[in-house]
């Protein structure tokens, strides 16, 4: 059996998928969720005993990987995970008991018309599913794409030498080009574009090829309409639509993990008090979202946070803020997780200590405007002053030492759109920045399997604590129900609450109205505190001539409980 | 002898008619006078006339007489109402139908190939007939389609009309996309589409502001686009607010349960009325002047007589609480997509933007034809001509609020008792509606009309009074409407009285001012429309520069007042710009710009591909003028492509 260690194709995938249910048919469930615009399949993985209706009623993991059209690492990750679960629960008692109680669902790649682009000759980068749009709205679909100039089989970059261009190269390592400083008296020398023609002859190079829409844009929370690649409307894509229709059907989903550019455990966001609109984490969240944080980074071998973002439009967020669930996500690999990582691994002795974190950016508020790319696609990281430079130097060379192919040597070309001035193609390979070379995807995988069993035996679960009956005597009882959550998160987050997308825990007494001398026959209990909080439920009730009375508990997130309770005072041995 | 008998005549015969109708003779008391057979002749004389052969006289007076009694039933069941006079014979009255009688009055069509009543209300099936009786008699004139389907499966019909004919193809025309009855309950909105198309196809060709319309713009005219809550709120008892919702499940309550608990129609009789129930403490009393149907508050300092309970209805699941989760439980109007939020910042958003199969719908061909340059919703009530933005600080361009407030401005010169009104600020806040998807996404001006302002009761400077209001319900609707209190046993409340006014009034007209509102409506949309851009290219002028070359100035003209792109448009690059080209199988163009100063003749040249100009738009009453120099000879086409504005082309020879 595999171990996570290589880039999947969209066939490979479906074939790992296909012997996963196979080899254990008690277990695990394959079902198409639906096709993307380019006809491939996207697949969802359901692990748990018992059937459909038994693993709906579980508290349940939703695990998401490939939403961003460019992550590939997090398949990987995800179908390692799901093989090692498989494996354990049948040798380790612990995840036997874990996949009882809890329901796992996980779609391995939500995107995978993009996947393809990883395994395509030309290799490019993209993050966008293959629906045609007009990329930069002048009427024409899909016109100007990028071309392999010289050959090589990777679409990189171009760097052209020109006067009006806002680039220069960077002082301390010439490979890099930096943003010219005009007030530090930086006169501009050259243009940065991603590899290929001016198909459509508007002075825009690349800037509307194949496709698309891109996935983790496309949710309600922060949309943003026009924004390049965030699609017509929200939830417009038939594999956006389908995920979202998932998580409506679910309501038992207590929490969801994705993978992709935002990131919210590497750094914990800044969290505020609720507003309507919503505009960051809940105050009284922070907590949870906090010490899972440190979870991620201990799974990862990380001793401080490094820098965490999100994006308008992505599937975490709006499963945080408009499904009320707990919604952590991470980038699968980064150039600043590599290097931190090789630090980390080279120093015995850390420097700073993880719980002195530096201070965490807030969320990017609504009435910001997007940040407009420069170059076409993938769309650079905002630039910061100079930190972004130091960082793009430390993994230029960390990549010299360990993944020299990351960066292709500049070579002049003749380009045709640019007579007589200097061309050179090369830079940064497609997936450089947002995938690790194939041979450090195990011992990243085996990490990540780490921390997604841990978040899957974090959910909360109710279960029956004390019951305590007082005879009163002629066919009068006085009862009282503990129910307790035994999980490490609560049965709804404040988020939950405050959205209104967590019904109350339902108990219901299974008894005649009229026999019901004091409480009510259906009770709605506020969220229950995990890690052993509780609530109490008292009624007095008239059953002469019963001896029990059954009792329903309905949690939302955190399962049901059906038992009875038996007329018998229990102050009395 | 007079009508008025023991025979079971049928009742409430008004006491005057009668008196009318019999012939001179001193009235009667109310006994049947002994019959004889002569005196039955006399009867029947006076009846039947003085000309009555002989051979029509009854035998005999045994027989005479139960023949006479039964001639009675006979004649009283018939309740014949002319009065006896020669020559009145029914077959005296015109049998070739009534159309043939008919004339005009103003504001109809003369002719009507399609017969439609309009002081009714139609379900979807109705609305449905009419549209494909208009489609059958106008086959020219229209194309009828459905948009997507209801949760239920019904579908959105859509008739298109326009004319054949036109200064561009019928899809390039500019289009106006009408809409009504997104809330279940706002069903007059139905009837005004309707009556639009009925309207349109039958003036086309007699009146000429028709005519033009028609020709320019191509009308989209969708009269239900919630068919499902439609049916249910004319079909089934209710209230004049709900059936708002689709049909979709939802649960309101959080029980676990879905559409459990909706109103009731407790005493059956067709109607969702109120409840009260007799109470000391209670803060109401019947009103004093009409106690039969309208309450009134008592003052703090008092006791009352009634305490107020709600719709008719039960608890259906038993957990203390009537009415709280009724059939759907959400808005589709606040399920469109710009400026959406979820149903805890707004409520009845559903689950996500276009979560219903009927917005969706919408969505999909309003993004399916981009030659979209109006949008009108009809709702109900309050007499309102409402724009966006929903919320403060929503998305609203300075020059596009002018349009939009000069349109609502001359449609209460068209629509007495409406009022023009900006929608977050004089109304309230909606996050999600179709004002503003129509707006932002996709930069058309747009309309929301609540149909029906209570003032057309009493016509009054101000909203009438309660008492006013009963006064119309009592002797204009003869009562009709009023349900009056009546005593009833409530399994939980006990001793209760169920009564008020039925679900038509309130939100909706009354029979005799539909077609008004219908008419009135349809005339703002008509104004608005015919605002939308009428471009027109004149001749060009040609000059010439030398031997073989050419100035060629075309000048785009936009008669009305709606730019070919809105400012939201350009701001966003909705839709593609508006490009005038020039071309020719002889010649070349040179170079070329837009003129931006005809007096100082400043041109803006374009800086590759000069054969064609982009600009951002032609201006709302104004032009746009564009200068191509030419080398070359013979025929030269000069085309005009904007997508809201239309495709032109011209084509003339270089001299």
């Amino acid at each position: 059996m595999a171990t996570g260690g290589e880039y999947l194709s969209n066939p490979v995938l479906g074939t790992r998928l296909q012997s996963l249910v196979n080899q254990n048919p008690e277990l695990a469930r394959v079902s198409r969720l639906t096709q993307s615009p380019g006809s491939n399949e996207v697949w969802l993985v359901e692990l748990g005993q018992g059937t459909e209706t038994d693993r709906a009623s579980r508290p349940a993991l939703l695990v998401v990987a490939g939403i961003e059209g460019n992550d590939l690492a997090g398949t990987a990750s995800v179908v390692a995970w799901l093989e090692q679960l498989c494996q354990e629960q049948s040798t380790n008692d612990t995840i036997r008991k874990l996949l009882q109680r809890v329901t796992i669902y996980a779609l391995p790649r939500v995107n995978p018309d993009a996947a393809e682009a990883f395994f395509a000759k030309p290799k490019a980068e993209s993050a966008v599913n293959s629906r045609p749009v007009d990329d930069d709205r002048d009427g024409l679909i899909d016109e100007d794409g990028p071309e392999d100039l010289n050959g090589d089989g990777l679409i990189t970059w171009m760097r052209v030498n020109d006067p009006e261009g806002e680039y220069i190269l960077d002082p301390a390592e010439p490979r890099l080009l930096v943003r010219a400083d005009r007030a530090k008296g930086q006169a501009g020398a050259w243009r940065l574009l991603t590899e290929g023609r001016d198909n459509d002859g508007d002075m825009a190079w690349n800037e509307d090829g194949p496709g698309g829409v891109n996935l983790n844009r496309n949710f309600p929370f922060n949309y943003r309409f026009f924004a390049p690649e965030a699609g017509r409307y929200q939830v417009c894509e038939p594999e956006s639509r389908a995920l979202a229709d998932f998580v409506v059907k679910h309501p038992n989903i207590a929490a969801a993990f994705s993978f992709g550019i935002a990131d919210n455990l590497t750094q914990t966001p800044k969290a505020e008090p609720p507003k309507r609109p919503p505009v960051a984490l809940h105050e009284q969240d922070a907590d949870y979202y906090r010490e899972l944080g440190k979870a991620w980074r201990l799974a990862l071998g990380l001793t401080k946070e490094l820098s965490g973002q999100t994006a308008p439009g992505t599937f975490s967020d709006w499963m945080y803020f408009h499904r009320g669930r707990l919604s952590l996500a991470a980038r699968a690999w980064s150039p600043a997780l590599a290097v931190a990582m090789a630090q980390s691994q080279t120093n015995t002795a850390s420097t700073t200590n993880d719980s002195a974190a530096g201070p965490s950016p807030a969320l990017p508020s609504a009435s910001e405007p997007a940040p407009k790319p420069k170059a076409s696609r993938p769309a650079p990281e905002p630039d910061k002053p100079d930190t972004a430079s130091e960082e793009e130097r430390a993994f230029l060379k960390w990549a010299d030492a360990h993944a020299p192919e990351l960066f292709v040597q500049w070579q002049p070309i003749q380009h045709p759109d640019f007579p007589g001035q200097r061309v050179e193609v090369g830079g940064w390979a497609p997936f450089a920045k947002t995938n690790p070379p194939e041979k450090l995807l195990a011992d990243l995988a085996k990490r990540h399997a780490k921390f997604l069993t841990d978040l899957a035996s974090r959910l909360p679960q109710i279960e029956l604590g004390s019951i305590k009956v007082k005879d009163l005597r002629d066919g009068v009882f006085d009862v009282t129900l503990t129910i307790r959550n035994t999980g490490y998160l609560p049965t709804a987050l404040a988020q939950g609450e405050f959205s209104q997308q967590v019904p109350p825990t339902r108990v219901t007494l299974l008894l005649d109205d009229k026999a019901i001398l004091a409480g009510t026959k259906r009770v709605m209990l506020g969220p229950i505190a995990g890690s052993g909080g509780s609530k109490e439920v008292r009624w007095v009730i008239l059953a002469p001539d019963r001896q029990r009375v059954e009792v329903e508990v309905v949690s939302a997130l955190a399962g049901t409980i059906r038992t009875h309770i038996e007329l018998k005072d229990t102050s009395q041995p | 002898m007079t009508w008025q008998t023991d025979l079971p005549v049928a009742m409430c015969q008004p006491q005057g008619w009668l008196d009318r109708n019999v012939p001179a003779e001193p009235a009667e008391p109310s006994r049947p006078r002994p019959v004889t057979a002569a005196g039955w002749q006399t009867g029947a004389r006076s009846w039947l006339g003085n000309g009555t052969p002989r051979r029509l006289r009854w035998p005999g007076w045994p027989v005479g007489l139960t023949l006479a009694w039964a001639g009675l039933l006979v004649l009283s069941l018939a309740r014949l109402e002319t009065p006896a006079a020669e020559g009145d014979a029914p077959s005296a009255i015109a049998g070739d139908g009534l159309a043939a009688h008919a004339f005009t009055a103003l504001g109809s069509p003369a002719q009507r190939k399609v017969n439609v009543e309009w002081n009714r209300f139609y379900d979807s099936a109705g609305l449905a007939t009419i549209l494909r009786r208009l489609h059958e008699a106008f086959p020219q004139l229209t194309r009828l389609y459905a948009l997507g389907q209801s949760v239920q499966g019904r579908p959105l019909w859509c008739l298109e009309v326009t004319a054949p004919q036109g200064p561009c193809p019928a899809a390039r025309k500019p289009g106006v996309l009408a809409v009504a009855n997104i809330h279940g309950n706002e069903v007059q909105g139905g009837e005004a589409i309707a009556y639009t198309a009925w309207y349109l196809c039958h003036q086309y060709g007699q009146l000429p502001a028709v005519t033009e319309l028609l020709d320019h713009y191509v009308f989209y005219l969708v009269p239900t686009i919630n068919p499902d809550s439609r049916d249910y709120w004319l079909q089934q008892p209710g209230t004049p607010s709900n059936r708002r919702s689709g049909v979709a499940p939802v649960d309101d309550d959080h029980d676990g349960l879905l559409d459990e608990d909706d109103v009731d129609d407790l005493d059956g009789d067709g109607a969702i009325t109120q409840m009260r129930i007799k109470d000391p403490f209670g803060r109401w009393k019947p009103h004093p002047e009409f106690p039969e149907f309208l309450m009134v508050q008592v003052p703090p300092d008092q006791l009352g007589e009634y305490t107020l309970l709600g719709s008719e209805g039960l608890d259906n699941d038993g957990d203390g609480r009537v009415n709280e989760d009724p059939v759907g439980g959400y808005d589709m109007n606040r399920n469109w997509g710009w400026d959406w939020q979820p149903d805890f910042v707004q409520h009845g958003a559903h689950e996500y933007p276009f979560s219903l199969p009927e917005t969706r719908a919408v969505a999909e061909f309003a993004l399916a034809h981009p030659n979209l340059a109006a949008f009108i919703s009809f709702h109900n009530a309050g007499g309102m001509i409402l724009r966006g933005p929903g919320r403060e600080g929503g998305m609203m361009q300075p020059a596009d609020d002018r349009l939009l407030q000069f349109i609502a401005t001359q449609g209460q010169k068209i629509l007495p008792f409406y009022r023009s009104m900006l929608l977050w600020k004089e109304l309230y806040t909606v996050w999600g509606g179709e004002l503003d998807w129509f707006y932002g996404t996709r930069g058309v001006l747009s309309f929301v009309n609540e149909i029906w302002s209570r003032r057309s009761v009493d016509k009054g400077p101000t909203p009438p009074s309660p008492e006013t209001e009963a006064t119309f319900l009592k002797h204009v609707l003869l009562g009709q409407g009023l349900v009056p209190w009546h005593p009833f046993n409530h399994p939980t409340y006990g001793l209760i009285e169920i009564g008020g006014t039925r679900k038509e009034w309130g939100r909706t007209p009354v029979s005799f001012l539909l077609e008004e509102e219908c008419h009135r409506n349809m005339a703002f949309l008509l104004y608005f429309a015919s605002q939308m851009p009428r471009l027109r290219v004149p001749e060009p002028v040609i000059e010439s520069l030398g031997p073989g070359l050419f100035k060629v100035s075309v000048t785009v003209e936009n008669l009305r007042l709606i730019p070919t792109r809105t400012a939201q448009d350009v701001q966003n690059r909705i839709s593609p710009p508006d490009i005038i080209s020039l071309t020719g199988p002889d010649l070349q163009v040179v170079s070329s710009g837009r003129v931006t100063d005809r007096f100082f003749k400043r041109v803006e040249p374009v800086k590759r591909r000069p054969e064609r100009v982009e600009v951002d738009a032609i201006p709302g009453t104004g032009q746009v003028q564009v200068q191509f120099i030419v080398r070359g000879r013979g025929q030269y086409t000069i085309r005009v492509d904007s997508a809201k504005g239309g495709l032109f082309e011209r084509t003339g020879q270089l001299p």
